[in-house]
């Protein structure tokens, strides 16, 4: 089954597959919102979710660490399996689940709390810290990783919703990172950035690749190219085209997928 | 002519200015309502606001200005032994009043003419019995004096009122010729409606910040007569709750302490009891339940609000504190003698308890919707729970918000009467016993101003001064919980 699936992918690098999901519906209320979506994704790798807007990218982004949970009139089905684990199996716990896979989303959404404190929250919530030292030092690796320690260093203790709005979001992945997660989801993360910020959140989504997955839901094409080495092009809540990033951009297979990259839907 | 139909003339002006000004202006524009600057109902309304708003300004003036007018005459007639007599001239001039009305009501109900009464001469008609005869009861019989006042002040009134009706009618008349003559089609009536809507508005928004002056004001005389009549050291700082009504003045202690203490008491045993049910039902209702059942809940929970507080003070009296007698009472169930009475503070203070719990809620709830989803999805996305997000990045972001709603809940638990006149008890006594009866400063002015009270004696007037004095706790309490709020807010945007 395993096998044929990917043959049927046709995928053109091996690579191990991260996160695989088979046959994946989402109904909003009487809204069909994802139809029928196979993608296996691949660890260690970037993958841009591409489409027009109300495509249902962001939508199957929430399915893989089961946020849509948290909405009441939403309904998943079929399979998601992280490293060949079925993520909505009833004995799966969400909340696990969520710390294993972290997001990052739109709008940096630092708590109210202190800059070193948002980012010791998850490790404090699964105790993923002896004692203050080991803190601070996840604390400080989580924000290096997040290419943001040097601008905060010397004010952990100042409010994390005083930083600009691109350190805000660095802020976030280094949240997001601090609790040691496999796969990174991020939800359109540059979007409320500036160009600066944006470089420097694209250089650091280049640089957490090298230990974990990171899927990517962007508007800007731009973007899908720089960053990502797989591309999936949704569109009206269906899988259009998934293939390497320089396929979809240079010799998409579908017209819609050409129409889309050359501007003509949007 | 009495005031409502000069009223009622003056709307009537401002109806017939509504329809010629709109007519006029549609006229000049020759029926084409593009020619016009303004909409046609824009002329009409600036006819009738300039035909009725002077001349009821004028009418309001009057009605204000005529009556000091007369009194300043009339008072001048009377001697000054008649105000000898009588104590003093306000008295005289009441009587003097008195008799006016008293005859125009003769008049009215054609028990005189109106020669007959204007010619009455005290010493042959009994004036005092006319005028019981038509219901107007007199203390004494009328004096010549009073009498010839009496005719004057009706004469003076009467004159008045003739000048009034014809003064108020030419306003809204020349108001209405005016805007007549103003209605062309170049004229910006939009405009000057709009500025009328303005000084509605405007006026709207002053009468209530005007009436609290005037609280204030009637307030801070009253408390200062008071405090002219009994020590302020001793009303500030005295232990003792003791006034006498036996005889006027002397005798009576009035230290605000005791009472002081009674309102924190109780006001603290009713947030502890308020504080963490409407809490924990906010963050039930807002984070947890499912929109069917907060739908219902919501709104089953704000009935509470809706409870007269009386109805609460009889939930007191009647049921909580019988209740609260069997359990810690002398031969109760926990075999302690605790409470004596069924009015304690512990009685109040629940069920005020209870009726604070829809305020913190209700306030709690909006606040705790107000924190954006997304500080919600990031502490998900990082695999906290429910209760989690709650306790470390709801809460805190929530917290200036609910500190205020119950600050406010805590100025309305100190302001509360009804609960603590039923459910306290009467007596003013400074005790750390939950289970004493004490009294508050709320019911002891209910208990000072109430039945037969003097109102130049301490014991009346010290009502003010409790009044003062809780409202500036309360005012200050309000201040600080909106200084919070403001000072604390997260702005999301």
């Amino acid at each position: 089954m395993e096998d044929h699936y990917r043959m049927d992918r046709t995928m053109s690098t091996a690579q191990d597959t991260k996160i695989s999901a088979r046959n994946v519906q989402v109904h909003y209320a009487d809204n069909h919102a994802i139809k029928d979506v196979n993608v296996e994704i691949g660890d260690k790798t970037v993958t841009a979710f591409i489409g027009p807007s109300g495509c249902g990218k962001s939508t199957f982004l929430r399915c893989l660490n089961r946020m849509n949970d948290t909405i009441d009139i939403c309904r998943v089905g079929g399979d998601i399996l992280i490293d060949g684990e079925d993520i909505y199996d009833p004995k799966v716990d969400p909340v696990q689940l969520r710390a294993k896979v972290g997001m990052v989303f739109q709008k940096p959404n630092p708590f109210p709390k202190s800059i070193y404190d948002n980012v010791a929250y998850g490790p404090k919530i699964h105790g993923l810290a002896a004692n203050k030292a080991e803190l601070d030092q996840i604390v400080e690796r989580a924000l290096r990783r997040g290419a943001i320690w040097d601008e905060v260093k010397d004010r952990l203790h100042a409010p994390g919703t005083g930083l600009s709005g691109g350190q805000q979001q660095r802020l976030c992945i280094a949240r997001a990172v601090a609790t040691e997660p496999e796969v990174l989801l991020m939800d359109e993360p540059c979007s409320a950035l500036d160009p600066i910020a944006t470089a420097q959140v694209e250089e650091l989504i280049d640089e957490l690749r090298q230990n974990y997955a990171v899927v990517i839901v962007t508007h800007s094409m731009q973007q899908a190219a720089r960053v990502s080495q797989k591309t999936a092009f949704f569109h009206l809540g269906n899988l259009v085209e998934y293939d390497d990033t320089d396929q979809i951009f240079t010799n998409p297979k579908d017209p819609r997928t050409e129409s889309y990259i050359s501007g003509r839907i949007g | 002519m009495s005031n409502l139909l000069l009223i009622a003339i003056v709307i009537v002006l401002g109806a017939v200015g509504y329809v010629l000004g709109r007519k006029r202006a549609l006229n000049t524009a020759g029926g084409n309502i593009r020619d016009l600057h303004s909409l046609p109902v824009y002329y009409g309304a600036n006819t009738a606001m300039t035909a009725v708003v002077p001349a009821m300004g004028l009418l309001l003036v009057w009605l204000l200005v005529q009556p000091m007018v007369v009194n300043n005459a009339v008072s001048g007639m009377i001697s000054d032994a008649t105000i000898a007599e009588a104590g003093s001239r306000d008295l005289v001039m009441s009587d003097v009043r008195r008799v006016a009305d008293g005859l125009d009501l003769a008049v009215a109900n054609g028990a005189m003419s109106g020669a007959e009464a204007s010619n009455l001469d005290p010493s042959t008609s009994d004036v005092r019995g006319i005028l019981a005869a038509v219901g107007v009861a007199l203390g004494s019989d009328v004096s010549s004096e009073t009498l010839d006042a009496a005719q004057r002040y009706r004469g003076m009134s009467g004159t008045g009122s003739i000048w009034k009706a014809v003064v108020v009618i030419a306003a809204s008349v020349a108001g209405l010729g005016i805007a007549y003559m103003q209605s062309h089609k170049d004229f910006r009536a939009r405009n000057i409606v709009e500025r009328g809507v303005l000084a509605l508005l405007i006026f709207a928004a002053s009468i209530a910040i005007l009436t609290t002056l005037g609280i204030i004001l009637s307030l801070v005389f009253s408390t200062v007569e008071f405090f002219r009549l009994y020590a302020a050291s001793d009303f500030f700082f005295g232990l003792r709750w003791n006034p006498s009504f036996s005889g006027r003045g002397g005798g009576s202690e009035l230290g605000i302490l005791p009472l002081l203490w009674g309102t924190l008491y109780i006001s603290f045993v009713a947030l502890i009891v308020a504080v963490p049910l409407g809490l924990f039902a906010a963050i039930y209702l807002s984070e947890y339940a499912s929109n069917r059942f907060r739908s219902i809940a919501k709104p089953l929970l704000e009935v509470l609000a809706g409870i007269p507080t009386i109805v609460y003070g009889l939930f007191a009296l009647l049921t909580v504190g019988p209740l609260l007698v069997d359990v810690f009472g002398s031969g109760g169930l926990l075999g302690v003698d605790w409470m004596a009475g069924g009015t304690a503070v512990m009685t109040a203070g629940l069920v005020m308890g209870i009726m604070l719990i829809p305020f913190v809620s209700s306030l709690s709830d909006d606040i705790i919707n107000a924190v954006p989803q997304s500080m919600r999805d990031g502490s998900y996305g990082l695999g906290a729970t429910k209760s989690e997000t709650v306790r470390q990045v709801i809460l805190p972001a929530a917290l200036p918000g609910i500190v205020g709603a119950i600050l406010l809940a805590a100025s309305r638990a100190i302001g509360e009467t009804m609960i603590v006149v039923l459910g306290a008890g009467a007596a003013a006594r400074l005790s750390m016993n939950p289970f004493d009866a004490m009294t508050t400063v709320t019911a002891k002015i209910v208990s000072q101003l109430t039945g037969d009270s003097d109102f130049a004696s301490p014991e009346a007037l010290v009502a003010f001064a409790l009044g003062i004095s809780l409202f500036i706790i309360t005012l200050g309490l309000n201040v600080f919980a909106l200084y919070i709020v403001r000072k604390y807010r997260e702005q999301y945007d």
